[in-house]
């Protein structure tokens, strides 16, 4: 397997606090791997980093060999990475189908014109959302907008999706759905780095976790293996339970 | 199609019959027309960039500025369709280092900068002809009739509108409006947020630009305290508010209604004209800060919600 | 001779850190990016010219009689005009914009006011007109007196700011408008506060101007570009960010009017202003980029 994204050594640092320090790993084509860790180890500062939104302070971030650190989120995007965000974020003013539309209109090459609007529903039925392009995205309930918010990053047929959390706030049902969603991204062959609480889809997703606390990882390997380290568990639970 | 067909017979039509109206007016009528129409484009060409970007440019009388001045300047050197090039030139380019200086930049610090650029210009500008060519005011001696300049303005408002048109149906529109809602999404579908802005910062610029030059004939005499007025900057945002910046005729709507008010104040009410605009002006942000379209439309959208608010929740119930 | 520059340059850039002063107090603590603020400058400046030439009463007297007004001028136009902007925008977030547009507004309304009763012509009196001798420099005895008035009245004012309980909570707002709620601040008083505070810098800023300089009806718009300069230089709500700020400007101003040409001032303004923008938009004392 060749490695799709390849991070080495990469710190991120705000002001006098180091959120992420000196973090390596690999994700290899076709993989899903997940992001673990507690709450402000910087999981989402990693994320933010491989898309653009943050610039690192150092280190190197390597897309199928090629240098993305610090490029604007813009042009991470066009070179294949797509990606939601921790809390859902929706284009408001615009109709459910527009919001899939703007990440097909700015993709490399762009998808414009009739057959962009045939492959808007063509990705909203995927999703669970058929028929439903006209109605405005705020009046859309959270998991619709959850669900919209997949097919636009869908929509840019990325080689490699970042998903924040993506799966927590959903029911039990919804969490299969969502589970079975992610699974047949496998399928299609698309990679997947995803930053998650729930460890039931966690299990049921990945092959391979990488556990990060206090800026930095703690565990990198299979995911049981990884769930059973004596570190992760002290890290999530406390010293007691380790 | 028929009707994309009827809607262009419909414009063609009505734009045949403003351009034949000056034949029924005095030269009063046709100097009121002409006023009029520069208004509707130069507040269509502030909306081009400000309505969909919310970055509120109160620089439009620098460009204004430029334009006037350009053709006062070289008036007696140049043919005059080579003049108007050289001022959307002169336009563009400081439309292009503006825009790259500031529009990376939190929207606030461009209002702040646009705010003074028209200062800073006028300044610049007094300074280089007092002291370099040592004459503060210019005379434009140029065949044109008031006619000519109110078919020229015609034929720019007409483009800058149709401008506007086809960018709502394109993909740099669709690129506005996702910038509009959210930068940091724009930036994560791949929109370069920086070009897109400086585009169409420059577009509207240079129209502008343009309205200022084709206009400067009727001054004869300019003065950089006549031509970078900042009167002309606030005019253009107050008609663009009111009708609505976010709509294709909005502004158009804001600028007909308003130029003849301040016509009317201007001859009635000279001495307390600014008061009133002023107050005029606040009230409008006050009560419809969308603009007047956007209300109307809230207004219907209110109607017809009515019949449809049960639909959307029969279809969820049956998931 | 660079004395004479230095020394004229420290003291012009007194008034211009205290103005700075107010329009940091009202942008960083009320949210109200007040474009009417040189307005208010210059409405303040033929007050003081009214109350000299009218009624004999010296610009020193007259500060003491315009601060309450205009403090009272502040806090109704806070109340009247952005209370309720301030409570649109909790659902939109357009309060930036909003109060752009509404102190544009304002802006037109108050130069309106004052054309029709002082007409569009340049303003002065003679006070104070004397040179002093200051470290081989002769400067106006005006220009000394105003600088001492902005020291003073700044150098209260920090220590109001950074001594006393009621500064902290005003400090409280300015960092965190969110939070101070919930330690009991009324967020809302504090801003209509701070806001007709920096009312009140602005007057005595008036005034000053007043007492050295020529002024028109037309020149808010300068005051309004040479406060916003200074601000953004010391960084949005900082002091003294403001106050080192402001002397900075008057020394490059008096320096480039000295050596280079006095019409070119305004365009060294600028200047700074893009340059400061372009490299530090956190203000040059400012911490790294948010």
């Amino acid at each position: 397997m060749t490695a799709l994204i390849e991070i080495t050594g990469l710190r991120k640092q705000f002001g006098g606090l180091t959120a992420v320090d000196d973090v390596s790993f690999v994700v290899a084509e076709g993989e899903i791997v997940a992001l673990l860790g507690p709450n402000g180890s910087g999981k989402t500062t990693v994320l933010n980093m491989i898309s653009g939104a943050l610039a690192p302070t150092s280190g190197a971030i390597r897309l199928a060999g090629e240098e993305i650190a610090g490029l604007g989120p813009h042009r991470i995007a066009h070179k294949g990475v797509a990606r939601t965000f921790q809390l859902v974020r929706i284009l408001p003013s615009l109709t459910v189908g527009e919001n899939v539309m703007a990440a097909l209109a700015f993709r490399h090459p762009p998808v414009w014109g009739g057959a962009a609007e045939a492959r808007v529903e063509t990705l909203l039925e995927e999703i669970g959302l058929g028929g439903r392009g006209a109605e405005r995205a705020d009046n859309l309930t959270y998991i619709d907008q959850k669900r919209m918010e997949l097919a636009r990053a869908l929509a840019a047929e990325p080689r490699l999706l970042l998903l924040d959390e993506w799966l927590s706030g959903l029911n039990p049902t919804e969490l299969q759905v969502g589970i079975e969603l992610i699974l047949s991204l496998r399928r299609s062959g698309m990679t997947v780095l995803l930053v998650e609480h729930i460890m039931e889809a966690v299990r049921a997703l990945c092959s391979r976790a990488v556990v990060m606390n206090a800026g930095r990882t703690i565990a990198d390997g299979p995911t049981e293996a990884v769930l059973a380290d004596a570190d992760v568990i002290r890290a999530y639970l406390g010293e007691d339970h380790a | 199609m028929v009707r994309a067909l009827l809607a262009v017979i419909f414009f063609a039509g009505a734009l045949a019959a403003l351009a034949w109206l000056p034949t029924q007016f005095g030269a009063y009528g046709v100097g009121l027309l002409l006023g009029m129409t520069g208004y509707v484009t130069l507040a269509s060409a502030w909306a081009l960039f400000s309505g969909p970007t919310r970055y509120v440019s109160l620089a439009t009388v620098a460009f204004f500025g430029i334009g006037a001045y350009t053709v006062a300047v070289l008036s007696e050197t140049l043919p005059y369709p080579l003049i108007l090039l050289v001022a959307a030139a002169v336009g563009l380019c400081v439309a292009l280092v503006v825009g790259l200086a500031t529009l990376r930049l939190a929207g606030v610090y461009f209002v702040i900068f646009t705010f003074g650029l028209a200062e800073l210009i006028r300044q610049l500008v007094t300074w280089y002809e007092v002291n370099i060519t040592g004459t503060l005011g210019r005379y434009i001696f140029l065949p044109i009739s008031g006619e000519q300049i109110y078919w020229q303005l015609l034929a720019l408002a007409a483009v800058t509108i149709g401008l506007g048109w086809w960018i709502g149906r394109s993909r740099i529109g669709l690129a506005l409006k996702v910038i509009g809602d959210d930068e940091v999404v724009a930036a994560h579908v791949g929109i370069n947020i920086a070009r897109v802005k400086l585009a169409l910062f420059a577009v509207s610029a240079t129209i502008i630009t343009l309205v200022g030059a084709i206009q400067a004939p009727r001054w004869t005499y300019v003065e950089p305290s006549i031509v970078f007025n900042p009167t002309i900057s606030f005019l253009t945002l107050i008609m663009a508010l009111l009708g609505g910046a976010n709509r294709l005729w909005g502004p158009l709507l804001g600028a007909v209604p308003l130029f003849l008010l301040f016509e009317w104040l201007s001859a009635n009410f000279p001495n307390h004209y600014s008061i009133i605009l002023g107050l005029l002006f606040i009230a409008i942000v006050f009560v419809m800060p969308q603009g007047v379209l956007a209300m109307v439309e809230r207004g219907w959208s209110r109607v017809g919600q009515r019949g449809r608010k049960a639909e959307p929740a029969g279809t969820e119930a049956a998931q | 001779m660079p004395t004479t520059a230095i020394v004229s340059g420290l003291v012009l850039g007194g008034t211009y850190a205290l103005i700075a002063m107010g329009l940091t107090l009202q942008y960083g603590i009320s949210r109200i990016m007040n474009l009417a603020y040189g307005e208010t400058i210059i409405f303040f400046a033929f007050a003081a010219f009214l109350l000299y030439s009218a009624f004999g009463i010296n610009p020193i007297a007259g500060l003491v009689l315009l601060l309450p007004l205009a403090f009272a001028f502040g806090y109704l136009v806070y109340g009247v005009m952005m209370q309720p902007l301030v409570r649109r925008s909790a659902r939109s977030g357009n309060l930036e914009v909003d109060s752009i547009l509404a102190t544009f507004g304002l802006l037109f309304v108050i130069q309106g006011v004052m054309l029709v009763f002082f007409g569009s012509n340049y303003t002065s009196y003679n006070y104070l007109n004397v040179g002093v001798n200051v470290l081989g420099a002769t400067i106006a005895a005006n220009r000394l007196l105003a600088f001492g008035l902005a020291v003073l009245i700044g150098g209260v004012l920090y220590l109001a700011l950074t001594r006393t309980r009621w500064g902290t909570t005003i400090r409280a707002v300015a960092v965190a408008p969110q939070s101070a709620p919930l330690v009991g601040i009324d967020v809302n008083r504090t801003a209509r506060f701070a806001f007709a505070l920096g009312t009140m810098l602005a007057a005595s800023g008036g005034v000053m101007i007043s007492m050295y300089q020529t002024f028109t009806v037309s020149m808010g718009v300068i005051f309004t570009m040479k406060a916003l300069v200074v601000v953004i230089m010391g960084g949005l709500g900082n002091l003294l960010g403001a106050l080192v700020a402001g002397l900075l400007l008057g020394l490059v101003e008096t320096f480039v009017a000295t050596y280079i040409d006095p019409g070119l001032t305004l365009a060294a303004t600028y200047l700074i202003f893009l340059s400061v923008l372009l490299w530090r938009p956190a203000g040059l004392f400012g911490k790294a980029t948010r």
